[in-house]
């Protein structure tokens, strides 16, 4: 079967669609172009087509391939008819399967497009009148017509120049995380013209996001974000190859797809995804630009492993855990203070690339936005870092404590003897109150100081919102000799009702 | 008594309620120095959570602190 065919008989259009099923296509679309009774306001009773047949299979067979890898679809076909065709009738067919939705409507709609541009095909119309014409093939409007996007006003710098151009079109970044950071990082990556980007994030727009991450809609809430970012920068810039994985790094996937980066941006919230990020770009060679944001303050690090740079573990090489911190949903943050983050990332990101002056890397850049000012800090390479606590460390994330996390019931946890300690701060018990009574009120910040006096013989169960502060400190209360204290798994909100 | 300039940033900030301040102490080293604030400001997080920068340069919890040094304590921070 060929991608790209001509035929005189009738479409069936669910006979084409068969052999494009894909175990993993999440997403399948087909287009359909008809024969219309009316063009350019008089009535059509009929078409003709004609095409030159051999260069049209091979410009169509190009077509669908392109459209495939820009879009990363897994399967694809397009049939035209040719000869004599009525009012209804179907003149072109296209089918393609991708993992989602999005990557299917892109390629679907990017065949059709060039088709109609780039394939030799030509219509010949019957008018109601009896007349008959041939109309030019198809006329490409300017909807229609390749996308185009003009780079002029940055290739004007002299750092970039023609050649710079080239170097971003070809350059490939890995953003991990679609929020606040990964927003303002891939619109201008996306703005820049960096050739390949792939977005991975598991996570589905939530509408709390929505204030400071623009890519996203209030119609888009609960649709997956790299899926959504994806499309939304697709739109903006339909030249670029733009991937979207709906899954969450982690060490089986992080070592694939770094290989495929050139540079890697961490966007993620929460530490040990950063870690992770850390580690497999040390591994990996790749530079990678990792920044937090906190209330109306960010960190900035670069991590040059290809130089020899410092890296995440330099300075912190205990990795810190989830939950003793404060993240966004917790702390609270203003918009702004994620975007002008993430800009700076994205800075950084095109300063590699271009090989611009100026690079961060050994330092960690400390930004206040209510005191409207930065602070560089020399942050050098750890002689005792690198091959030595990025293999350790990591396992010591990966393998933390496994029985850590308990999942049953909190009723049933109550009258199995464990004792309740709800960690949460007042407002949140307040709001949403544990569905039991006798538990134990004490917010993290008091359990941390030492507020819990942990009786031998007893058992301990730690509840929070989504088991993630809980995790923290039972690792903490565990770390301290207390053996019989447990977190509940995905904490309340993983309560049934 | 040494005059030092610190600085505080995230949770440190909240819970110092301000961004920066001068300090006349004994205190020797940061971790003195951070044992010290911690009681008068509260903070919960124990210093191993922590990272301390002396004249812009991370530094270790023992160095020696002098009159005029400019002290940044900074806590991991992961929003996104």
């Amino acid at each position: 079967m060929s991608d790209f065919e001509f035929t005189q008989a009738p479409i069936e259009a669910a006979a084409l669609a068969l052999p494009l099923a894909r175990d993993a296509a999440g997403g399948f679309t087909s287009f359909e172009g008809r024969v219309r009774n009316h063009h350019d306001g008089r009535p059509v009773t009929g078409l003709e087509y004609e095409a030159f047949e051999a260069l049209g299979i091979a410009e169509g067979e190009r077509i669908v391939a392109e459209a495939l890898r820009r879009h990363g679809a897994l399967a694809g076909r397009c049939v035209h008819r040719l000869g004599r065709l009525g009012i209804g009738e179907i003149a072109v067919w296209i089918g393609v399967a991708a993992p989602h939705r999005a990557e299917a409507f892109a390629a679907c709609r990017e065949i059709i497009d060039e088709v109609k541009h780039r394939v030799p095909i030509w219509k010949k119309e019957h008018y109601a009148q009896g007349a008959s014409g041939w109309v030019n093939c198809e006329h490409p409007g300017p909807a229609l017509s390749a996308p185009s996007f003009d780079y002029s006003r940055q290739r004007a710098l002299p750092e970039v120049g023609a050649e710079g151009q080239v170097r971003l079109g070809s350059a490939r970044v890995l953003v991990v995380g679609a929020g606040g950071l990964g927003c303002a990082v891939l619109t201008s990556l996306a703005g820049a013209g960096v050739g390949e980007i792939t977005i991975v994030d598991h996570d589905t727009v939530q509408p709390s996001n929505l204030h400071r991450q623009p890519l996203y809609t209030a119609s888009d809430a609960g649709r997956p974000k790299a899926e959504a970012a994806a499309a939304r920068l697709l739109d903006y810039n339909p030249t670029l190859s733009i991937r979207a994985i709906t899954e969450r790094l982690e060490e089986r996937n992080a070592t694939a797809l770094l290989a495929e980066a050139d540079v890697v941006v961490d966007c993620t919230d929460n530490f040990a995804s950063k870690f992770l990020v850390n580690d497999a770009a040390v591994r990996a060679g790749v530079p990678a630009v990792l920044a937090s944001v906190y209330q109306y303050e960010g960190q900035l690090q670069v991590v040059r492993p290809e130089r020899g740079g410092s890296c995440l573990r330099c300075q912190w090489p205990e990795a810190t855990r989830d939950g003793l911190v404060g993240n966004c949903e917790q702390a609270g943050v203003l918009g702004p203070v994620p975007a002008i983050l993430g800009q700076l990332q994205a800075m950084e990101v095109l300063k590699i690339i271009l090989g611009l002056p100026g690079q961060l890397q050994d330092e960690l850049l400390l930004v206040d936005l209510l005191a409207c000012g930065q602070r560089r800090l020399a942050a050098p390479r750890n002689p005792g870092c690198r091959d030595g606590c990025v293999r350790i460390e990591s396992a010591a994330v990966q393998f933390a404590p496994d029985d850590l996390d308990v999942e049953l019931p909190l009723t049933a946890a109550a009258a199995a003897g464990y004792r309740v300690v709800d960690i949460r701060e007042p407002m949140e018990c307040r709001l949403e109150p544990l569905p039991l009574s006798g538990q134990q009120s004490l917010p993290l910040a008091r359990l941390l100081e030492g507020g819990l006096r942990v009786e031998p013989g007893r058992r301990y169960l730690l509840v929070c919102a989504h088991g993630v502060r809980s995790r923290a400190a039972a690792e903490f209360l565990r770390a301290r000799g207390h053996a019989n204290v447990w977190s509940l798994r995905g904490g309340l909100a993983a309560q049934d009702g | 008594m040494p005059t030092l300039r610190l600085h505080y940033y995230a949770l440190l900030r909240e819970q110092a309620g301000r961004s920066s301040e001068s300090v006349d102490t004994t205190a020797a080293t940061p971790a003195e120095l951070y044992t010290e604030l911690a009681a008068r400001h509260g903070f919960r997080l124990p210093a191993s959570q922590l990272k301390v920068a002396v004249n812009a340069a991370f530094s270790d919890w023992d160095r020696t602190l002098a009159d005029g040094d400019e002290v940044v304590f900074i806590p991991p921070v992961a929003g996104g």
